[in-house]
């Protein structure tokens, strides 16, 4: 679905992800984790189209889609659910989602947004109301929802559980789970290092913009030692 | 009755700073840009209306042609003077839009004389209505129906059409909706033609209401526009609203309590320096 390959990103002069080798299929959860500043979020923001690539190539179903701007990146079928959520704050939800559909027909909206209430029921209920107004988890679901509103084949979710009651990181990320079944490629970014392996079907490591490690969920579930280490937290415990 | 009177006129008057602050407040909340040159597209907008009624003698006719030249002149400007220097500081467009005001006042003073033009039938002017002791004329009147019916089309365009929605995610957070597809170029140039549609009808209202078209008419009241929209919270829509229609009543009724004092014209900053000294953040704007 999405590779990247001998990827580099940064801003400007200064370059935050070097020579990074990924790549994240459709049906899977695959996790980037790692300390803070370590460059996950741009390398999502750069997928995303809204950090500068720096150097090799980002192909998606194939094709080169390194230079592209960000809402022909959407078209095709890559959408993001960004760090600090980002809804439209002022918009109803209804109107968050329109945006989010923005580039489909008006039969595809209403098809999609059905599937996604039927993921969110909660979006339902606070329908008609302002989105600034909504819990931190409900703006979670709203972001995931704006996302799912263009129809994507790569979800992109940044920093999902955090500031979130622990109850609706469940349902988070149990829609992801979901999400994954139906056969969405998702890449997620996390703190939470825990709950993001327990979901995660491939694990990769990011230190100081370098991958150190890579491995299936199970693999890095068995050997959690092993990541920890690289995350610095083995020092800490 | 007399005092009702006042309020009315200082109503009327309230809805002719609302359609061109409204305007510059959609133009800062987009672009953090102070639009001074909107002054021009609504001075543009009265000559295109007094010429074209002067010469087929049909007010509706001027109108349309008053709104189409001014929709056509906010979104030249922008192309033109302001997307340029977008990556400029704020104050580079600023000046740049103070210039564009200057060159276009000289500009109609050279086209169409320096004295002003008057209508040569106006009898919206001259048709007064009384009712219950009170007396307006029908260029009154019809300020506060173009201004009600305008500022009600725009709310139904904003809330209720997929374009005024994407404008107001634009507003909100340019790079995301532009990610989702929402052309932000789109959203400038539409907002510059709303913006101008509506000062180029106020410059012909405006115009009716003092039965004269001058070359500087439109500075006053654009000066007003950018008080107002501090007074209302910058980019903050209600709040342009309620400071336009309050500044109009204010102003209505110190020309006749203040008028030993000061200046019907000075009245706006003085209000714009006493609100600000209450609620530095404007009238509904938020606190930071």
């Amino acid at each position: 679905m999405l590779e990247l390959k001998g990827f580099a990103c940064g801003y400007g002069l200064v370059q935050v992800v070097e020579e990074l080798d990924l790549t994240v299929p459709s049906g899977r959860i695959t996790a980037l984790l790692g300390p803070n500043g370590a460059g996950k979020t741009s390398t999502l923001m750069a997928i995303a189209g809204h950090v500068e690539v720096q150097g090799g190539q980002v192909l998606f179903e194939g094709e080169d889609i390194t230079r592209l701007a960000p809402a022909e990146r959407t078209r095709r079928g890559i959408a993001l659910a960004p760090e600090g959520r980002r809804i439209f704050p002022d918009l109803t939800v209804a109107e968050n989602l329109l945006v989010g559909g923005y580039t489909q027909t008006a039969v595809a909206a209403r098809e999609t947004e059905a599937r996604v209430m039927a993921l969110f029921p909660r979006l339902q209920e606070r329908y008609r109301q302002r989105a600034g107004t909504l819990s931190g988890g409900e703006q979670q679901m709203l972001a995931l929802g704006r996302a799912l509103m263009a129809r994507p084949k790569l979800l992109l979710v940044d920093e999902l559980s955090l500031g979130l009651m622990p109850a609706m990181v469940e349902l988070c990320f149990r829609a992801l789970v979901e999400l994954k079944v139906q056969g969405l490629a998702v890449l997620l970014v996390e703190q939470n290092t825990h709950r993001a392996l327990a979901a995660a079907d491939r694990v990769a490591v990011l230190v100081s913009g370098r991958k150190v490690y890579e491995a299936t969920g199970e693999q890095a579930r068995r050997d959690p030692e092993m990541v920890d280490s690289f995350l610095g937290l083995k020092e800490m415990a | 009755m007399y005092y009702v009177e006042l309020l009315l006129v200082g109503l009327v008057w309230g809805c002719t700073y609302a359609m061109m602050a409204l305007g510059l407040t959609l133009v800062y909340g987009l672009l953090r840009i102070l639009h001074v040159a909107q002054a021009t597209v609504f001075t543009l907008g009265a000559y295109v209306g007094l010429l074209v009624a002067n010469h087929t003698g049909s007010l509706a006719a001027a109108f349309v042609a008053a709104g189409l030249a001014a929709g056509a002149l906010g979104p030249l400007i922008y192309r033109l003077v302001y997307q340029p220097i977008l990556d400029k500081p704020p104050f580079v467009a600023l000046v740049a839009s103070i210039g564009v005001l200057i060159a276009m006042e000289d500009g109609f003073r050279l086209v169409f004389g320096p004295y002003g033009l008057s209508f040569a039938k106006n009898t919206w002017f001259t048709t007064s209505l009384r009712f219950g002791g009170l007396s307006l004329n029908l260029v009154q009147i019809w300020i506060a129906i173009a201004a009600v019916v305008l500022l009600l089309l725009f709310a139904l365009f904003a809330t209720r059409t997929r374009a005024g929605v994407a404008w107001r995610a634009t507003v909100s957070d340019p790079a995301i909706a532009e990610s989702f597809g929402v052309s932000v170029s789109g959203v400038r140039h539409l907002s510059f033609f709303i913006a101008s549609v509506l000062a180029g009808v106020a410059g012909v209202l405006v115009g009716l209401l003092n039965n004269l078209v001058e070359p500087g008419m439109g500075s006053v009241i654009s000066y007003k526009g950018l008080a107002i929209i501090v007074l209302g919270g910058l980019g903050n829509v209600p709040g342009t609203l309620l400071a336009s229609v309050l500044l109009g009543v204010v102003e209505s009724f110190g020309t006749v309590y203040l008028d030993k004092v000061m200046d019907r014209d000075a009245i706006a900053f003085m209000f714009l320096i006493v609100v600000l000294m209450i609620r530095p953040q404007g009238l509904l704007g938020k606190a930071h």
